[in-house]
């Protein structure tokens, strides 16, 4: 890739707009750029940011998963249920739930191509749907009085840095790993490109749909677990709302939704540019209001932004 | 090829009516017989009042489906719909409180919503952003806004003449008039005039659409001015249902559209689909809302049955449509 | 297909609707009525129980920064407690204060924004939590940076933050809304209840709550169905109009749970027609029940005042920042509300509910 491709790259746009929000942003507030705050930020983003490296592969194929924040919401329950009610150990009934939310992605994935239902639909049902049993399974009661030792995975450090950052800079390596350096990575963005062609050239295209949508269950119970730990409790309303968060961090950072397009860098930059807006301009005195529409007006400015210098560096 | 043979595979006339209409009469169906099961369950559901509540109950949501209908019958999507019936919502009940004539009310909010969409229509169409994208902007944007502009302060003392939404007109709630009007005159619209036909074409495939003359960017911005039209109207039976309205965006309404929309028999992949079919949509939820109440399904599995319903009418679409494609 | 599956569902849940001993909707934690002749219940003295903050600064006299951040913002409730702690603030002179928080009930939410806070260095945070147990590490984390804690409305754990201003006991807002109900009613009335969402903490105490003191002093009363509608009018609306229409001349009585939730009961009934044969007692605030009231539609809304609430959370801040209130202390004085009484070890009681009806209603704008 030439030099001046590399420089009008999405990621490059954004990494710079990244760059010149937290200058702006630590100017504002003295409080903004510091070693605790930083470290903080990360704690808080972990969650979506978990769920937004799944959710770039489901996009980088064409798809799309509403159902993450419920299947978060119903792995929590179960996970909690199964340890109060059933009195099973903690491990044993965490375990079981991170099984739960692999099965819910799958069910996902399978509805998806064994019915040929579009994923926007599917995801939409499932959404309602896993809530649902969330609220049923729990009779909207919540579940409190955890172990201490569990804490220390969402409220605890391990040499000075959140135990769960450490979780996802893993997770994060790992999936940029597959997305960029795999034959499977590859294949992703081939079905993404074009679906058939990848069908026509011996891609098992189907396994991989199911593969991508069970990663995804997979990971939002991950970020289950993490955020039962750091709020000590469980709800089934947990969880409502993410998926318009993590979808936002997945396209601000380049992956297109049509599919083919997108990588784990963005997607990183896309989630450390929205969290720096949210915790930057309340630091600055902005109140909630006026932090939504900024987000709203730097998910459109960047991407047209974005276009902007693409189409320059096309030439 | 045997011509006979080829004659004979042929479905008659009324079976490809039926056909086309696929998932329309299955939703209808389904409103038909929850009616018949709750109603010999508990005759109370089919009382007139209950039944004109179920009617008129989602109609805001059926208009505004007609209009989201079009978007993504023409390829694209709106998930910002709920905030800006909000945003236009508060518009109106503030004109009507601040001494505007009540026409002024109806008309300015309709208004806005038309030239707030286009706008989208156009960044949508010229540069080149999609439109989940925009919208999903236009969601915060909106949302925030209206809690800027507001302080989250309910709008109360509307003048009764306003309240549109409350007024019947023979013995029939005005919201199920808009509805069932606008429906039939939108549908009719695209299927027997060229410029309503351009949306499915569009939407089913750009290129040969634009072979054939039809622009995929003008008709994008049409299809959202169209959109913002219906969105207004909404907003407007929206705030003069109660007498107070709450300056807040009603949350999941944009995803409850969408259902209405899909259910209903838009393709997301775009050129099929009709808005008869999501009218039926929005009113079959209110019907299975009711019922779920009516049949004493216990409070805490009412949204589990709901999302149950949703992937099984999703489903049977799904089945029907390849059955159709084998059997030709 | 389709049709087959709505008949098993329909099948199945004639099977699912059994009987409740205890109203739908209340939560499982021990409940504690009244007696129903009015007797004031014993508050047995409990030492103080609340949290404590480490290395606050002395903050006697000086002028303190104070972020509000109730359950969420947009409701009527809320921009009233929000106008007390405001009206309070003006009066002290020496606090600025300003609300801010999510624009859904989310406990997600409402953690970041108190989180963000406690970075920015406020003096004292005041808190309407959204979950008691959720908000507590956040809570008390403030606490560990010096910054005084008291929450208003909705508790949290008691040792996450220092003093908690109770607006009514648990038991006695529940005895009030049943005493209402009763006197419009009679005691062999049947009723629902509309309420926000079943995992909401406050209104799944006050439905337990009412359940017992029901079963202890009106046992006639007959419970019909809770129905859930989240902070949203029309679908309050439309739930209600649900409920007059399935039970018909058996219901005559809504109780409405939320401030969002009663007017938009009111509303139902008003346009169903049945003003005075289905009474509405909920909580609301006077300026959405006000064309209700003047209808006769409804005779009473209960409530405390919340601008009180915010007014007295605010001077109960003021005094812990400046040291005047101590843990141990019996009573604190909250400006123009006289001396609230200290109970439950770290509450601090505003008093009785508030009755609104015709006759004083119209002296409120909120």
């Amino acid at each position: 890739m030439s030099a001046r491709g590399l420089l009008f790259r999405h990621e490059s746009v954004l990494a710079l707009l990244l760059v010149l929000t937290l200058a702006v942003l630590a100017q504002q507030s003295d409080k903004f750029f510091t070693m605790a705050n930083m470290l903080n930020q990360g704690r808080l983003m972990a969650e979506v940011g978990i769920i937004a490296l799944a959710m770039t592969f489901v996009i980088v194929t064409a798809g799309i998963d509403l159902s993450v924040g419920s299947i978060l919401g119903l792995v929590a329950i179960v996970m909690g249920v199964l340890w109060q009610k059933a009195g099973l150990p903690l491990p044993v009934a965490i375990g079981l739930g991170v099984v739960l939310g692999c099965i819910a992605g799958f069910a996902n994935g399978f509805i998806i191509t064994k019915f040929g239902v579009p994923p926007l639909i599917t995801t939409l049902g499932t959404l309602a749907l896993y809530r649902g049993l969330a609220e049923g399974i729990s009779q909207a009661r919540s579940v409190r009085g955890y172990p201490d030792w569990f804490f220390t995975l969402g409220q605890g450090e391990l040499w000075g840095i959140p135990t769960q950052l450490w979780i996802f800079l893993l997770l994060a390596i790992i999936t940029a790993v597959i997305l960029g350096l795999t034959p499977f990575g590859r294949a992703t963005y081939a079905i993404g490109s074009n679906s058939i062609a990848a069908e026509f050239s011996g891609i098992p295209v189907r396994n991989s749909y199911l593969i991508i949508y069970t990663l995804s269950g997979l990971f939002s119970a991950i970020a289950a677990v993490i955020f039962v730990s750091r709020v000590s409790t469980t709800r089934s309303d947990m969880g409502t709302g993410l998926e318009l968060d993590v979808i936002t961090a997945v396209v601000l950072g380049g992956s297109s939704i049509f599919g083919g397009k997108g990588t784990i860098i963005g997607t990183l930059l896309g989630l450390t540019l929205m969290q720096a807006l949210k915790n930057g301009l309340s630091l600055a005195g902005v109140k909630g209001d006026g932090t939504i529409v900024m987000i709203g007006v730097v998910l459109i400015g960047a991407l047209i932004l974005s276009n902007l210098f693409q189409k320059k560096g096309d030439g | 090829m045997n011509t006979a043979a080829v004659a004979s595979n042929v479905p008659s006339r009324r079976w490809q009516w039926v056909r086309s209409y696929g998932q329309e009469l299955v939703v209808l169906s389904g409103i038909i017989v929850l009616m018949i099961v709750v109603g010999l369950y508990n005759p109370r559901f089919l009382s007139d009042n209950n039944l004109i509540s179920i009617f008129s109950g989602n109609a805001y949501i059926a208009v505004a489906a007609i209009g989201m209908s079009i978007v993504i019958m023409s390829g694209h999507i709106d998930v910002s719909v709920g905030s800006l019936i909000g945003v236009l919502a508060t518009i109106a009940g503030t004109l009507a409180v601040g001494d505007y004539p009540v026409w002024v009310a109806w008309l300015v909010p309709v208004a806005i919503g038309v030239i707030v969409n286009t706008a989208v229509g156009a960044l949508i169409a010229f540069a080149g952003i999609p439109s989940i994208v925009v919208t999903l902007g236009m969601l915060s944007i909106l949302k925030g806004g209206l809690i800027s502009i507001t302080k989250g302060n309910w709008i109360t003392n509307m003048p009764g003449e306003f309240l549109i939404a409350q007024q019947r007109w023979l013995g029939i709630p005005a919201p199920v008039w808009f509805m069932v009007f606008l429906t039939v005159i939108v549908a009719v619209w695209m299927k027997s005039w060229p410029l309503g036909r351009s949306f499915y074409a569009v939407g089913g495939n750009p290129e040969a659409a634009r072979a054939a003359g039809f622009s995929p960017q003008r008709t994008c911005v049409l299809a959202f001015m169209i959109h913002g039209f219906f969105a207004g109207i909404a907003a407007l039976l929206f705030a003069t249902q109660l007498q107070v309205i709450q300056s807040t965006v009603p949350p999941n309404l944009e995803l409850t559209v969408i259902t209405a929309s899909v259910i209903g028999g838009v393709s997301i992949l775009g050129g099929t689909g009709t808005v008869i079919g999501s009218t039926l949509a929005a009113i079959l939820f209110a019907c299975i809302g009711s019922s779920l109440v009516f049949l004493n399904v216990s409070a805490y599995w009412l949204r589990a049955v709901l999302g149950l319903l949703i992937l099984t009418t999703v489903l049977a679409d799904m089945i029907r449509r390849h059955r159709n494609r084998r059997s030709l | 297909m389709l049709k087959k599956f709505l008949l098993t569902a329909a099948a199945l849940s004639m099977v699912a609707g059994s009987g409740w001993a205890q109203w739908t909707g209340g939560d499982d934690l021990p409940t504690n009525p009244l007696a129903c002749d009015g007797s004031p219940g014993s508050v047995a003295a409990k030492p103080y129980d609340g949290g404590s903050p480490s290395n606050a600064p002395n903050r006697k006299g000086k002028s303190i920064t104070v972020v509000d951040v109730p359950k969420l913002i947009g409701i009527g409730y809320f921009n009233a407690t929000s106008k007390g702690i405001t009206d309070a603030a003006k009066e002290l002179g020496n606090v600025s204060a300003s609300t801010d928080g999510p624009t859904e009930a989310n406990i997600d939410d409402q953690i970041t924004f108190i989180d963000n806070y406690i970075t920015s260095g406020v003096d004292g945070i005041l808190f309407a939590a959204n979950d008691p147990v959720a908000i507590a590490p956040v809570l008390k984390k403030a606490l560990s940076k010096g910054i005084n804690v008291v929450g208003y409305d909705a508790n949290s754990q008691p040792d996450a933050r220092q003093w908690f201003v109770n607006q009514a006991e648990f038991n006695g807002i529940a005895k009030a809304l049943v005493d209402s109900m009763v006197a419009e009613v009679g005691a062999n009335a049947g009723i629902a209840i509309v309420t926000s969402t079943f995992t909401t903490p406050n209104q799944a105490r006050w439905i337990a709550e009412m359940s017992a003191y029901a079963s202890k002093c009106h046992p006639n009363l007959k419970f019909l169905e809770t129905v859930e509608a989240q902070e949203d009018n029309i679908l309050s609306f439309n739930q209600a109009t649900t409920l007059i229409n399935k039970y018909g001349d058996d219901l005559d009585g809504i109780f409405g749970m939320t401030s969002v939730a009663t007017p938009a009961s009111a509303e139902a009934v008003t346009q169903a027609g049945e003003c005075g044969k289905i009474a509405i007692v909920g909580l609301a605030t006077p300026n959405a029940m006000k064309p209700y009231v003047a209808t006769n539609c409804v005779k009473s809304v209960v409530l405390w005042n919340p601008v009180d609430l915010g007014y007295a959370a605010m001077h109960v801040l003021r005094a812990v920042a400046d040291g005047n209130l101590k843990p141990g202390a019996k009573s604190v004085k909250a400006g123009k509300l006289g001396e609230l009484q200290i109970i439950n070890g770290s509450e601090i009681l505003l008093g009785a509910p508030y009755v609104f009806d015709k006759g004083n209603i119209n002296g409120f704008d909120f």
